[in-house]
């Protein structure tokens, strides 16, 4: 009893989750749950690097997109010049890292002493370089993708239909997840994050350089968004220049603040929810047209939007967050 | 006794000192700065009149962007937020005047109040609801509003036109480019003069005091929300009114002009003019505006010209200006912000001392930024 009432955000979480899949088997909107729960888990992932980087560096990190933006444009360039899809995906992984590590060199160490705002205006600046470069070599068009796994057999999965496909991302994001779990709980290298991001002085004090794992925590933050960029878009067949920031940015921001900013898992779970909702929202007919709350565009922006607000508002601590 | 005696003579020298009867330039100084005054005068205002109206529409859209960057200043600048989605402000000012004039056939005035008004609403409303939410959470707030505006409000075809766009004619009296240009002059010194009045009373000091330091200035009796709540109204009510001038500058409004990347490139060339300097911002603002025409005129870049050097940078899609000047801003940011954090206006200042009256000073930085520190919350 005691940990339910000290965990009342999580039970409230999952209630929200619950509540949401039961609506869905309900109004026949399976669909919705296998999509929302692929892109949401890309929102999880890039959630996760945005928590990271919040709490070792203190920094909202609004190129925390395009370091997936990026992986893409290495992944199509590699893929079109017939390079196996394997090595393509390895090849878009390190240039995000690269993107990563050289964001934090050149831009975020410099600016250690500055305001944070000042910080998040540099990420920024960062983001919309990296658009533009991809404006410039992809004009912008949307361009084709090849999908990681390209069989489309449908399998039912207790009466859900689901494109095997599909049912080997959601399989290699539950390998993701354990993985990461595993890393911050067994590893050193995971153990000594975990601890500069809660308190600097004291890893400092039991010997490892925070500053050297500043330069980590972005490239891992890197890589987080560069897996999340190439398991999640190329589902949907073609990318834009910009589509990680404008598609994806604003739902995994949502969902690390569903998480409070601070809590990996809070981040994560976030990040499943809010893609649910948003999935929910896009195809539910009362949104759409002729539906009785007719929304033009796209609804499922405004969901999120509404979500993120709703949640600053009432429980700006998240759903896992420790009240400030 | 005597050692304190000594330290207040000391301390009345030192402030007589500093505070001493100002120095006034010599004849010969006066004229030298009159003499600049009128060749900026002379460049601003009559110099346009021999150009074609086609590139009048570059300059009236500098100087709504001046606009813009002053506007984006009073938050950023005056109460230390950010708005991530000022383009979504811009944007519905713009369509509003459209709206008013094209579909209500109200007067140009009447749909340039509105889009003021509405500017200040929207922000009324979004500050309200976000009201408790400072610093990093603001910022998200505003970019993700910022993508409604884009993806939801701008698809709303009875406002905004569908796709084709809204129609936004002119002025009377005010029908040539020319003659709008002087327009848009009108409202920008409106504006500089109402952001110049405002830092002078009372609300605008307590702007200042709370983006030093929120818990000092509520200390001081400032309600911090209340005065945040002001400026960002302010903010919305000066980017409303600059998107009407873009509107009817270029005759037409689209859905797809206020992206996420030109809210970036209002924050970029905020930044980059230099916060609380307004000759600063007003270049900024127009340098940003005009980045592709300079580029056009730069001897080897003219677009009509098929082996122009742009052509020649290897890559598979040309470099339009455009392009370039989303490739030029991040770079400029990034420059300003690691080298030069007072911008152009803090580079500028010993010029604009100067033409103030005072001493000519190299070494004249402006008072000394205090840090924000706690912004995390």
């Amino acid at each position: 009893m005691e940990f339910l009432r000290a965990r009342r955000g999580l039970v409230a979480g999952v209630v929200v989750i619950v509540a949401l899949v039961a609506m869905l088997f309900v109004t026949n909107q399976e669909q919705a749950l296998v999509i929302g729960t692929i892109s949401g888990s890309a929102y999880g992932l890039v959630a996760l690097g945005l928590v990271l980087i919040y709490k070792s560096s203190g920094v909202f990190n609004f190129a925390q997109g395009e370091f997936g933006g990026v992986a893409l444009c290495t992944l199509y360039l590699l893929h079109a010049n017939d390079v196996p899809y394997g090595l393509a995906v390895v090849g878009a992984l390190v240039a995000a890292v690269v993107m990563g590590f050289i964001t934090e060199l050149v831009v975020v160490r410099p600016l250690f002493e500055a305001p944070r705002v000042t910080v998040l205006v540099a990420t920024a600046g960062v983001a919309l370089l990296a658009i533009a470069i991809q404006i410039w070599f992809f004009d912008r068009q949307g361009r084709p993708i090849a999908k990681a796994f390209n069989t489309t057999d449908r399998v039912s999965v207790l009466g859900v239909q689901i494109s095997d496909q599909r049912l080997w991302l959601i399989a290699t994001l539950a390998v993701l997840a354990i993985l990461l779990g595993l890393f911050f709980t067994r590893t050193n290298l995971g153990l000594a994050i975990i601890g500069a991001s809660q308190e600097p002085t004291a890893t400092e004090l039991v010997g490892i350089s925070v500053r050297r794992l500043s330069s980590f925590t972005w490239v891992l933050a890197a890589l987080l968004g560069g897996l999340a960029a190439v398991i999640a878009v190329p589902d949907g067949g073609s990318f834009t220049p910009g589509v990680m920031t404008s598609s994806y940015l604003i739902p995994a921001f949502t969902a690390a603040v569903l998480g409070g900013m601070t809590s990996l898992p809070g981040a994560f779970v976030g990040g499943v929810l809010v893609g649910i909702i948003q999935s929910f929202a896009t195809r539910a007919e009362v949104f759409g047209d002729g539906g009785a709350l007719e929304i033009p565009g796209n609804p499922g922006t405004l969901m999120v939007f509404v979500v993120l607000v709703a949640v600053l508002a009432v429980r700006p601590q998240g759903l896992l967050g420790k009240s400030a | 006794m005597a050692v304190t005696d000594n330290v207040v003579e000391e301390a009345v020298a030192r402030r007589s000192r500093s505070a001493g009867p100002r120095r006034r330039p010599s004849v010969a100084g006066w004229t030298a700065r009159l003499v600049v005054w009128a060749a900026i005068a002379y460049v601003v205002l009559v110099l346009p009149l021999s150009r074609p109206g086609f590139e009048m529409q570059d300059f009236s859209r500098a100087v709504a962007y001046a606009i813009v960057a002053l506007s984006l200043n009073v938050l950023l600048g005056y109460t230390g937020q950010i708005s991530l989605g000022h383009a979504a402000f811009v944007g519905i000012g713009a369509f509003m005047s459209a709206y008013m004039v094209t579909a209500q056939g109200q007067s140009f005035c009447i749909g340039v109040l509105a889009a003021a008004a509405i500017g200040g609403a929207q922000a009324l409303v979004l500050g309200g609801v976000s009201l408790r939410i400072r610093g990093l959470y603001f910022a998200l707030i505003t970019l993700s509003y910022g993508l409604v505006a884009e993806q939801n409000i701008f698809q709303i075809e009875g406002f905004t036109g569908g796709g084709a766009g809204q129609q936004a004619p002119k002025p009377e009296w005010f029908d040539t480019d020319h003659r709008y240009y002087y327009l848009c002059l009108a409202f920008l010194a409106l504006v500089l003069y109402i952001d110049w009045r405002m830092m002078r009373t009372k609300s605008g000091r307590a702007l200042l005091a709370l983006r030093e330091n929120p818990r000092v200035a509520s200390t001081f009796g400032i309600n911090v929300r209340l005065a945040t709540l002001f400026g960002f109204v302010v903010s919305g009510t000066f980017a409303g009114l600059a998107g009407a001038l873009l509107a009817h500058n270029d005759l037409s409004v689209s859905a797809d002009t206020w992206s996420f990347n030109l809210s970036l490139v209002f924050v970029i060339m905020t930044v980059v003019g230099g916060l609380r300097s307004r000759p600063g911002l007003v270049i900024g603002g127009a340098f940003f505006a005009l980045t592709p025409y300079i580029i056009n005129r730069i001897p080897g870049f003219d677009p009509e010209d098929p082996d122009n050097l742009l052509t020649k940078v290897p890559a598979p899609f040309d470099l339009t200006p455009e392009t370039a000047r989303l490739v030029i801003g991040p770079l400029l940011l990034l420059l300003t912000l690691v080298r030069f954090p007072g911008g152009i206006g803090q580079q500028l200042r010993p010029i604009t001392r100067w033409l103030a009256g005072h001493r000519f000073d190299v070494h004249d930085k402006g008072p000394k930024e205090v840090q924000i520190t706690d912004v995390r919350a």
